[in-house]
């Protein structure tokens, strides 16, 4: 564990010091013929930069920016400017990396940009603004997070656990005793100290004329040059043996989702083989995924359940996920959509089974085929708008790889089902689990999941022999869970 | 400038049998053309390479379900068009689609039903294909039809967690007690529930409007109209036109306000919906126009009501409006996140009272200016990809099956005066239209602010 630890720590550190290095904005260009123009500004900066008793301060200082007024204009009067353009500056903060995404016609390019420039540059930073962005933030932790959206609690709930003590272990959000303490002048802080050159990477795409980009860069060379964050990313603890963590409220069904660590990010030599797996597995929202076939298609037991090797905040309402939240380190993840209670058990077993198949014998020849076929080919959809490209084209530059679209089609062509057997076995597994679940009645859903007996799918209508066979197995498929290993925690006390 | 050289690049692209684009506000050439079964294609060719996109547009939603305790089987039929057919059963299917590396999806609204795929170009033959074979010879067992059930109910669960959901439902119920609107298109619960016992009425909600004259395709992308059209004669050519028409009951005029309200079990802030019963959407009257107009000068971000609530007080933190869009008359709808429930009924007057501003004086020539320009850029913007110029021509081809209305729909909105708008808030937004749903929490958490 320790060697492995060191040799992340000081990957990471090598990408940075080659960025801090410049010292002055990267620029990424994507010129085009369309007469829309993106502008994407991207800080190295976020939830992983939080101080420990300030969690959610990187978080609403872009919020406070995108949503807030300039020195110059209130926040009104930037609506007001916007307005005819139908354009609007969307500000969002991950673990690493914070960015503000503008886009406009062109024909409105000088007016728009000046509106962004100064949002970034030149914050107006009045208190009226500020009680707004906080409460907004605030209910988008209590009510829209932990009150109306079971299944994004959690997925968020289970980074939160995997994360417990690192530098990711906290909402990117934040917790809602620190954001009713914060004050302006945190957020002045954070700006200050992490609004840097050094931090920045400019997109930029679009047909927008000769000589904006040089301008743009000049521009936000105002901001103090250094430093570039570095951030604290030792490996998250190991996780010993299967943990389940439920929360607790009032909903019908039960939302589960679980997972681990994995030591491996984008662009390194063995991402697009475990993309293959993860894509075979369950690709996000699409319904060739073994994970969709055996426990939707087959057993109709939800809406859909889905795997992940990259983190993808609102799943539930995308189809493709948003790029800008590049982070060092990762974790697999599978998504099990809500279940009625009384199959609940059932699904989570089936999940780990399946699972627990795909790690020990691999896939065949010709899935691997046909999901390779379908990666190389899906990679245009991901990057189907100018906005996209450019937003891949900057993590691609922060992992310090090349072309997103051009590498990952090459590094599929070169796969062999060999190479994305052997980095299952090297990266996944069904054991050592973290499990986040969302229930209306815990203690039953702790009892089933720590007692001995089995539990069986409900149907609605008879099943092939094989398919009942199969669920004699999993119905007792060992969940390896000890009452001790299953805590309940109220929804009240979640984020707070 | 540059917009209009846009224009032109994409007027010397077309042929002669092109629809002209000429100064409208779709800037793409398309060919519409009807089969003789009855189905329409649309092709558009756009200048984004490589990725084509396909929306098939089934002129059926919930609104088409007119029997009692049949509520939710335009959704539930978007889900079963994913059981294969003897050709193509679900693996097959769902391999063919992973070796085109396809994205492929569908969705219910109250009018219609679409189904959608993006993929490369080189795959239109067998997604075409594909598609044409399912539309015709969809088959799938019983047993197929109840699992399927279980995966609406999976949905209809997924969603339960949203009050907003529940809130919508309950305006409906309140403002439609005739017309098939009274629903979502998610349907009644108990409907949901009984679906598994439903096998036949499923085969024949299938036969009454999976039928080419019910049905429009629509092809965007690095396409040539020719190649498209005669792969849609080869595959889709042969399909049998259907003759059923659904009687959907008419809703009387409302006679006074409803209200109603919702306790919701679990933490959430206060929600209001505050709606009019309105017209039907139409391109060739002022009505639509004007009150997407109302909508956005009345409660857009740069209204003086959002300012004063959401920037100023800080009395909520969300507030939008829409105008009714569908094919029958439906709401003007408001809707507001309120942070504290005391403020529910201050709120509600405050929305009630801009609207009736609307209907009192005129509105600012500048601002409705400003407002124009606004939904140029706006359209414009949005047209940014393939699959979003496809989903675009989609949503209007429901309501009036061609492109063109686009065009009508925004003719009208240039031609929009203050006048109009007064007219039309006069006729719609009044107390004899007015329906009001409120949400709380059952147990308020006191500072969830």
């Amino acid at each position: 564990m320790s060697t492995l630890r060191t040799a992340a720590i000081s990957a990471f550190a090598l990408a940075l010091a080659a960025s801090t290095a410049a010292a002055q904005p990267r620029v990424v260009e994507l010129p085009g013929k369309s007469p829309l123009v993106t502008i994407r500004l991207v800080f190295t900066t976020g939830a992983a930069s939080d101080p420990a008793d300030k969690p959610g301060v990187a978080s609403l200082t872009a919020q406070m920016l995108a949503n807030g007024g300039t020195k110059t204009l209130t926040f009104k009067q930037i609506t007001d400017a916007l307005y005819p353009m139908a354009a609007g500056i969307n500000g969002y903060s991950d673990k690493e990396m914070t960015t503000f995404v503008g886009q406009t016609h062109v024909d409105n390019l000088e007016k728009f940009y000046a509106i962004m420039r100064d949002a970034v540059l030149n914050p107006g930073w009045r208190t009226d603004d500020f009680t707004r962005v906080r409460d907004d933030q605030v209910n988008a932790l209590r009510v829209s997070l932990r009150g109306n959206n079971d299944e994004e609690l959690g997925k968020e709930e289970l980074y939160n656990l995997i994360y417990a003590g690192h530098s990711y272990g906290h909402e990117d959000l934040g917790a809602v005793s620190a954001l009713q303490k914060m004050t302006v002048a945190d957020l002045q802080a954070f700006y200050r100290q992490h609004y840097t050159q050094a931090n920045l990477i400019i997109g930029i795409a679009g047909g927008y004329p000769a000589g904006f980009a040089a301008r743009v860069k000049k521009d936000f060379a105002a901001l103090p040059a250094g430093p570039a964050d570095r951030f604290e990313l030792p490996q998250p603890t190991a996780i010993a043996h299967n943990q389940a963590t439920i929360v607790e409220k009032d909903t019908r069904s039960v939302a589960w989702s679980f997972g681990f660590p994995i030591d491996l990010k984008r662009g390194d030599p063995d991402f697009a083989a475990l993309l293959v797996a993860q894509s075979w597995l369950g690709q996000h929202r699409e319904s060739g995924g073994e994970l969709y076939n055996r426990m939707r298609e087959i057993r109709g037991l939800n809406y859909g359940d889905y795997a992940y090797i990259e983190y993808f905040p609102n799943g539930m309402f995308q189809f493709e996920p948003d790029p800008n939240i590049a982070r060092h380190q990762q974790i697999f993840q599978i998504w099990i959509r809500p279940v009625e209670p009384q199959n609940a058990v059932f699904a989570l077993r089936l999940a780990m089974y399946e699972l627990d198949k795909l790690v020990k014998n691999g896939i065949s020849q010709t899935d691997f085929e046909k999901t390779r076929s379908f990666l190389s080919k899906y990679v245009n959809i991901l990057t189907k708008t100018k906005s996209a490209e450019l937003g891949y084209a900057i993590d691609s530059q922060y992992y310090g790889m090349p072309e997103y679209n051009g590498w990952l089609k090459s590094a599929l062509a070169k796969l062999t089902v060999d190479d994305v057997n052997r980095a299952v076995k090297k990266y996944l597994r069904a054991d050592r689990l973290q499990i986040a679940g969302v229930a209306k009645d815990a203690a039953a859903l702790k009892a089933e999941l720590t007692g001995s007996g089995a539990t069986p799918i409900h149907y609605n209508s008879p099943k092939p022999k094989d398919i009942t066979d199969e669920d004699k197995m999993v119905e007792i498929w060992p969940l390896g869970l000890k009452p001790e290993d299953v805590k309940i925690v109220p929804v009240a006390t979640v984020f707070e | 400038m540059r917009l209009l050289r846009f224009l032109i690049a994409a007027l010397l692209l077309a042929g002669t049998s092109y629809a002209m684009a000429a100064g409208k506000i779709f800037p793409y050439p398309y060919v519409q053309e009807d089969l003789p079964n009855g189905l329409r294609l649309i092709t558009i060719p756009t200048d984004f390479p490589n990725i084509v996109s396909l929306y098939i547009v089934v002129g059926a939603g919930s609104r088409n379900e007119v029997e009692p305790g049949k509520t939710g089987y335009a959704h539930l039929f978007e889900h079963l068009m994913f059981r294969g057919t003897a050709e193509y059963p679900p693996e097959k299917y769902n391999a063919t689609l992973k070796t085109a590396g396809a994205a492929s999806n569908a969705f219910t609204t109250s009018d219609y039903t679409a189904f959608h795929t993006t993929f490369s170009k080189e795959d239109l033959p067998i997604v075409l294909s594909m598609e044409a074979d399912r539309f015709q010879h969809l088959d799938y067992s019983e047993e197929a039809f109840k699992t399927e059930t279980r995966a609406v109910l999976g949905e209809y669960n997924k969603d339960s967690a949203d009050p907003s959901e529940k809130l919508y439902e309950t305006l409906r119920a309140t403002g439609f007690k005739v017309h098939t609107y009274s629903h979502t298109t998610m349907g009644f619960l108990k409907d949901v529930e009984a679906m598994p016992e439903s096998y036949q009425y499923g085969k024949d909600f299938f036969s009454r409007y999976y039928r080419p004259e019910y049905t429009t395709i629509i092809v965007a992308g690095d396409v040539d109209p020719k190649r498209v059209r005669a792969l849609v004669d080869e595959r889709w050519g042969n399909w049998k036109r259907g003759n059923y028409t659904a009687q959907i009951p008419a809703e009387p005029p409302q006679d006074g306000p409803r209200r109603a309200h919702v306790d919701w079990p679990s933490e959430t802030l206060p929600l209001l919906f505050v709606a009019w019963r309105g017209p039907a959407y139409s391109d060739d009257t002022m009505d639509t126009v004007a009150l997407d107009a109302i909508s956005r000068l009345g409660f857009d971000q740069n209204s003086p009501l959002y300012q004063k609530l959401v920037v100023d007080e800080q009395k909520l933190d969300s507030l939008g409006a829409g105008p009714p869009n569908n094919l029958d008359p439906e709401f003007f709808g408001v809707n507001a996140r309120v942070k504290e429930a005391k403020d529910l009924k201050s709120v509600e007057e405050q929305i009630e009272a801009t609207a009736r501003s609307f209907a009192d004086k005129p509105v600012d020539p500048k601002k409705l200016e400003a407002l124009k320009e606004h939904l140029r850029y706006e359209f414009a913007l949005q047209l940014d990809n393939s699959e979003a110029i496809a989903a675009t021509v989609a949503q209007y081809v429901a309501l009036r099956r061609t492109p063109e209305t686009m065009n009508r729909y925004y003719e009208m909105s240039a031609k929009l005066t203050p006048a109009d708008i007064q007219r039309v808030a006069k006729k719609v937004l009044i107390d004899k239209n007015l329906d009001v749903v409120t949400l709380t929490p059952a147990t308020p958490s006191g500072d969830a602010k």
